[in-house]
This record gives C-alpha cells, structure tokens and sequence, in this order.
C-alpha cells in the first residue's frame, strides 16, 4: 500500500523559557507511516507530542531535525497541502463571513473551478446539515454549527488525506455520532484519515492502526488488536499501561 | 496569484462589513456639509477652507482605517485561530501577507475612491468646475502613499505583540514624518555628533510620505504635477512598499504560527 | 412585596426632591462661576491660548494669501515676518527682509529636490492672480476671509485682524456692508480704537461719499489718540496712526478749502511723522492758499 504520510525522525525542540533548562524536546526522533486507505488513531496523553507532530505535518512548525512528507511532497512545501483536508480542535472562522463564503474562499486556494466549487458546496453544506443557515453570518451559529462548518471545509477539496485533530472534542453524542459516520463513509471512500483524540470508545471502534505517543517518543504502533490482545485487556488499560500509568499506579 | 486575491477578497469583505469605514465617512460628510453652512461674509464662493477641511478629515480617516485595519489582521488571525485552518491550505506564508497587503491596500483604494467623489462633488459645488486630473493625481498619490503604510503596519503586526501598541506606533511614525520629515536633515544640522549623523541617516532611510501629501496644490488650484515626477513618486513608493513587505514575509516565515 | 405603586410614588418623590434641591441650590451656584459667566465659548474653552489659535489662523490667512507658498518654522522666514496680506493693506509697518521667494534656499539634496515638485514652488499673491495669474480672478482673496473670522473670534482685542478683514472686504471683494459690520464689530470689542476709526472712516468716505460721517469718526479717533512713550515698533504703529488720521483729515478739509483747518492737521500729522518733509509740501501749499484766498472761520479741532 502506497505510504500517504511519512515522518523520519522527527524531532522537534522548543527553546524553554526557564534558565535551567537548555531546550524541551517536544518531539524525539519520531518514526511514522500512514498509508491510503487506512484510518489512523493518534493517541497520546496532554503533552505527549500529538499536536506538535500534527503542526509539523501541516508546516506550521519546522522539525529541528529530520523530516515530514505528505504523498511524498516535503510538508514544508505548500503544494503538499494540496490534497489534505484539516479539522483543528478549536474551530473558529471568521466571524464576518456566511458559511457558503468561508467555503467558497477555501475553495479558490484550492483551485476549485467555480461550477466545481459551487457543487461542493451544496454537498457538503447537505452533509454537515447546514444548508438553512448557509447564508448567516459564522458569528450567529452555535458551537456546534461552528463544527459542522469547520467539518465542511475540511473536505472542501474532497481531500485524499483528512487530519482532525481531536474532531470530537466537545460534540454531543448525536455530534459524535455523525463525525464517526463521516469518517466511516470516508473510509469506504478510500481516503485516509489521521485523527488524535482522547475517545478511546470511538478509537477502537473505527481505527486500522493506532499509534501511541508520550513524551515525545512512539511507544507502539500497529493494529488496535495487536496492542490490545497480549495484554488482555482493552484499548484504554492498554494505552494506561504502554505511558506507564500502571506502573505508577503498582510501582 | 489567485491565493492573494482570494485572502485579499475576505479582507475587503471585512473591511466594508465592519463599521469603521461609515463612521468615517459619515463623520467627515458631516462635518464638512456643517463647515459649509457656515456664512462668512454672504459670500457663497469660498471654498478653499472647506477643500482644506475636507481633505484633512479625508487624510485623517484614511490613516485611520489604513493602520487599524491592516495592524489587526494576523493578530487576529491567530486570536481567532482562523490563522491554522488557513496555512493548512496549498497557501505560502508569502501568499498570505501579500494577500493581506493587497486586501487592506485595495480597502484602502475604495474607501479613498469614496472620500475623493465626495470631496469633488463638494468642491464643484462651490467652484463649478471640477479638474478631474488634479484630483486623480491626488488620489493616486495618497493611495501609493497608503500603500507604504499597509506595509508598515503589516511588517508592526509581526513584530509587536498588540495590535494597540503597533497602530499607536505606526500613527506616530507616519505622523512624524508627516510633518518633519522633510526637515530632519535641516534640524541634524542643529545637533552635536552623534546625534546629528543619527538623524541625517534616519533622513535618507525613512519613506518620505510627505511627498504624497499634494493638498497645498489641490486646495489652491496649483497646475498638474509633471507625469514624469508623478510616475517617480509611484515607482518611490513601490520601492519602499517591497521593502517592508520583503521584511515582513521574512519576519513571518520564521514565526511560529500557534 | 413592594407594588409598582409603590416603586412609582417613590421615583416621583426622589424627582420632586431633586428638583427642589436643585432649585434651592441655583443662586449658589450662579455665584461660584464667576467669570466664566462672562466669556464667550472660546475664552471658556481656551482661556488665554486662543490668542496662540488666534495667531496660527492669522498665519494661516498669509499663507492661503500665498496660495500655500509659505515658509515653515524650519525656513528662513525673514522675508515673511509681516503678514503680506496686512503689509499690503499699508495698515502697518514691514519688518519683512530678503527674497520673499527663495526662503527655502537651493536645494539640499536629491529628496529636496524631488519634493518640491509636491507642493506650491512659487510666490504669488492672491490678489495679483494666484498661481494661475489670472488677474481677472483677483477677487479670489476672498479665499482667506475664513481664517480672518476666526482669528477674529478668537482674538477680538487684536485690533489689526479687524482693519485687514474689512480692507480686503472693501477693496477687493466690494463688501462694503460687511466690511462695515466686521469694523463696527471690532468697535464694540476695542472701543475708541483709533485703527478701526480711521479705517471707518475711509470706508465712510471712499465707499459711501459720506464726508461727513467720516469726518465725524477721524475726529472722534484722533480724540482718542494719545501719544506713547517706549521706543519700539509700537511707538512707531501708535504715531503712525495719528498721522494717517491727521493727513486724512487735512485732505478732507483741503478738499472743502478750510485752509486753516487743514494746515493744523497736516501740521499735527508733520509732528509725529517720520518723513516731515513729505508734509512739509503740503503744508507749504496750504499757506500759499491762505495768503491767496480769504476763509471763514470754522471751528478748530482741539
């Protein structure tokens, strides 16, 4: 299968503030593959490195050492974005803009032809379910609204690699019900998605492979029965004793 | 190019969605029709002062909505987070300050083209003349003028932390050199070294704007600038605009964006 | 729980209470304000920096007089210490020096250079045509009357904005009633000012052919008149005056004959003047008239 994402050891350090210490290593040496087709789980407690790697693939941080590629384009080129879909966790976009606008200006980065635009637009708004408030202005809608758009323009381009980061972070069940079928549907597609989040449930449920991280560092990658079968336990008393949570727990 | 057109587009949508610009304008039609109905003498045919007033309110107004439009966009852009779903797109960091250069200046064109259909109605009405040239001369003048002064204020939106403290900066500096900037080398001439070579380097390196400033000419009735001078003053501005916007991608490139 | 009857009899007593204390308390406060009852909305606002305004506008009527040709506080002024515009008037004495058109000097470097292709390059007076030269558009000096009004509001004791305002109302603009008004104006904020007579007068005599009217404000002004003792440029102004108001006078009565008369004025005038001798023509040729002619007793000024 064709390697989407791909990430060399990647290392990423962050200058600290404090004077005792020289730098924060927020990524060490990393080592990743996604390939198409499959859907990802990026797992990793708060601070483990989940949302560095994510800003390096989407060249907003630089990598101190190593590299990145999406499709086998350095991610530092804006071109290797062409095909890639991104749902940050706090979706906020601008105010002053009705939703058809927000999606009809992503669509022109894109290079969307007008016609082609205008079609995914009507898809995805039918999708998301935003098709009554279409022309509001984004600063009258709820915060789930707020998500749904930002759900739409993360497949504005019909993306062949999707990242969300934590995409269901405060959604309601039916919310996150409706991410999942998304994801889901996008699988049978044949894309790729590459999510982190800290639902577990909904991890083991539509996950092919998962990897976990802490503190800079992969600590296991592979199938999610792979991970969880030896252990004889499920996903989450699995990802508690791969960061080494039992062991402080039973020292 | 069609990147920066596309961001330049969502900044003009703000700009005329916003309600700076009405304020200003309405301000200023207010107060120039209230100078109008003043009597002076029963004599209907002054007009000089009322060009006077109508352009001081129209270059006050124009800095205005130039410097706080343009010292709030990527501050903005990253207080809102609308900045990483953006640079998550097939869109350069260059594209992206150029697109915003290109939104507030061309915000700033309109809001001129506005002012300026005002000021001429205004000023035909009294004269019954209107030197259409003149007036284009003036406005192309102070729109390139604007234009130096996006790029300042976009090149402070990276490099201070507020906006507050960048717009306070930009109008100061815009202001000085407004005013004595065609005078520095004569007041280094007044100072001990090293003072004085301070100042006359800060005279050579700083954008002459007041240059732009044609409203002595305007105000009364001077002939048209030579097209060849006028043509200079447009390539001095676009040598200083890439000046600070070539600064501006370089100080953008290297920060972070979260 | 408190009825709305309640809440409304209670807003209605805290209103008659208010309004009570208020009335109660208004001759007190008449008292405390004191002076500011007294000045108009300039001197409330500004107190004594409006005659710096004042001043700015004043400079401000120059330069539009100019057409925005004007030195600023970094040039060399000296050709523009008197404002033109009053300069010409002959309203006053010039302390002006030098090449009124080249007090920006040569050039200083290629910014120099460029920029003076921005802004007004040349000297021209707006009553001599304006950068078009255009003499047939002379009346456009009416362009620094609003400065002039303003100077005045602000500063209604400078007697000299006055006597500039109405001479260029009257000579150039032919507003003779506004000239009128703006020096009867001046009159009730400077009463007895012997300037704004004298300037009544001749608008009296050249605008209205009313001899006598104007007559009657010369002498009222040179009653008014008293001699200074300093020795500066207001000594100068203050005998000036007195020589305008005395020759005017005497021209008035040379014109009706009163030789007498007008040799008493043209002698009072020769007193104060700087240049006796030019009188001294005058007054040579009224006693010629008098040994030539016989006159009627009239009765002499003071």
């Amino acid at each position: 299968m064709a390697t989407i994402l791909k990430a060399d050891k990647l290392r990423v350090e962050y200058r600290s503030r404090e004077m005792r210490q020289a730098t924060k290593v927020a990524l060490a040496g990393l080592d990743l593959e996604v390939h198409a087709g499959e859907v990802f789980g990026f797992l990793g407690p708060n601070g483990a490195g989940k949302t560095t790697t994510m800003n390096v693939l989407l060249g907003f941080v630089q990598p101190t050492t190593g590299a990145a590629s999406l499709f086998g384009i350095d991610v530092r080129q804006p071109i290797a974005r062409q095909r890639i879909g991104y749902l940050p966790e706090l979706t906020y976009y601008y105010k002053f803009l009705t939703a058809e606008e927000l999606l009809r200006f992503y669509a022109k980065i894109f290079g969307l032809a007008r016609g082609e635009a205008d079609k995914r637009i009507d898809t995805l708004l039918k999708l998301v379910e935003l098709e009554h408030a279409r022309k509001r202005p984004i600063k009258s809608y709820s915060k789930g609204m707020q998500q749904r758009v930002g759900l739409a323009q993360a497949l504005i381009n019909n993306p062949d690699l999707l990242i969300l980061d934590e995409p269901t972070s405060g959604l309601d069940p039916l919310g996150r019900m409706k991410v999942r079928e998304i994801i889901q549907r996008l699988k049978n597609e044949g894309k790729t998605v590459f999510f982190s989040s800290h639902e577990l449930g909904e991890v083991e449920t539509v996950c092919d492979r998962i990897a976990i991280i802490h503190q800079g560092e992969l600590k296991v990658i592979g199938r999610v029965d792979e991970i969880r079968k030896p252990r004889h336990a499920n996903l989450e008393q699995a990802f508690l004793e791969i960061i080494g949570f039992q062991a402080q727990l039973n020292p | 190019m069609k990147n920066i057109f596309a961001v330049a587009g969502v900044v003009i949508k703000e700009l005329y969605r916003r309600k700076d610009f009405y304020v200003l304008f309405i301000v200023t039609i207010v107060l120039c029709l209230v100078m109008a109905s003043v009597n002076i003498f029963n004599d209907d045919k002054i007009v000089r002062y009322l060009k006077e007033i109508c352009l001081l309110l129209v270059w006050l107004s124009s800095l205005v909505i130039a410097i706080t439009t343009t010292a709030r966009q990527i501050p903005a852009e990253r207080e809102n987070r609308t900045l990483l779903p953006l640079l998550a797109k097939p869109l350069s960091r260059t594209q992206l300050i150029l697109g915003k250069f290109f939104g507030c200046w061309f915000a700033c064109g309109l809001t001129l083209l506005c002012f300026y259909v005002f000021f001429a109605a205004l000023a035909a009405s009294r004269e019954h003349q209107l030197p259409v040239l003149d007036y284009v001369q003036a406005a192309t003048l102070h729109w390139f003028m604007l234009g130096i002064v996006v790029a300042i204020a976009l090149l402070g939106s990276l490099v201070f932390a507020a906006p507050s403290s960048n717009s306070t900066i930009c109008f100061v500096v815009v202001g000085g050199i407004m005013l004595v900037g065609r005078h520095l080398d004569q007041v280094a001439l007044t100072l001990n070294e090293p003072m004085r070579g301070i100042t006359q380097v800060i005279y050579f390196i700083i954008p002459h704007l007041e240059i732009f400033d044609v409203r002595d000419l305007i105000i009364h009735n001077w002939p048209l600038i030579h097209w060849n001078f006028f043509g200079l003053a447009l390539v001095y501005a676009l040598v200083y605009t890439t000046v600070f916007l070539t600064g501006a991608c370089l100080v953008f490139r290297r920060k972070p964006v979260n | 729980m408190t009825s709305p009857r309640t809440y409304l009899l209670l807003l209605t007593a805290l209103l008659v209470l208010g309004f009570g204390l208020a009335a109660d308390l208004q001759p007190q406060f008449r008292a405390w304000r004191g002076s500011r009852t007294q000045g108009d909305i300039f001197q409330v606002l500004l107190g004594d920096s409006r005659r710096m305004f004042a001043n700015e506008f004043y400079v401000k009527a120059d330069a539009y007089y100019h057409s925005g040709f004007y030195p600023t506080i970094f040039d060399n002024n000296e050709a523009f210490k008197t404002a033109h515009m009053a300069e010409d008037t002959g309203a006053v004495k010039s302390s002006n020096h030098g090449e009124e058109a080249s007090f920006m000097g040569p050039p200083r470097d290629w910014i120099d250079a460029f920029g003076r292709h921005f802004f007004p390059d040349r000297h021209t007076h707006l009553d001599e045509g304006g950068p078009d030269d255009d003499l047939s558009s002379s009346d456009q000096v009416r362009e620094i009357l609003p400065w002039l009004k303003l100077s005045t509001d602000l500063d209604p004791q400078n007697v000299q904005n006055y006597t500039v305002t109405a001479y260029w109302l009257r000579e150039r603009m032919h507003k003779t009633a506004e000239a009128n008004q703006v020096l009867l104006e001046g009159l009730r904020e400077n009463p007895g000012s012997c300037d704004i007579l004298f300037e009544l007068g001749r608008l009296y005599e050249e605008s209205y052919q009313d001899t006598n009217r104007a007559q009657n404000v010369w002498q009222a002004a040179a009653q008014n008149w008293r001699p200074i003792n300093s020795e500066d440029d207001a000594k100068y102004a203050n005998d000036f005056i007195f020589e305008k108001i005395s020759t005017a006078l005497g021209e008035l009565e040379r014109s009706r004959s009163h030789w007498p008369l007008a040799l008493a004025w043209f002698q009072a005038a020769q007193k104060v003047s700087r240049t006796p001798e030019a009188l001294q023509i005058w007054i040579d040729e009224m006693k010629t008239n008098m040994a030539s002619a016989t006159n009627t007793p009239v009765a002499l000024p003071r």
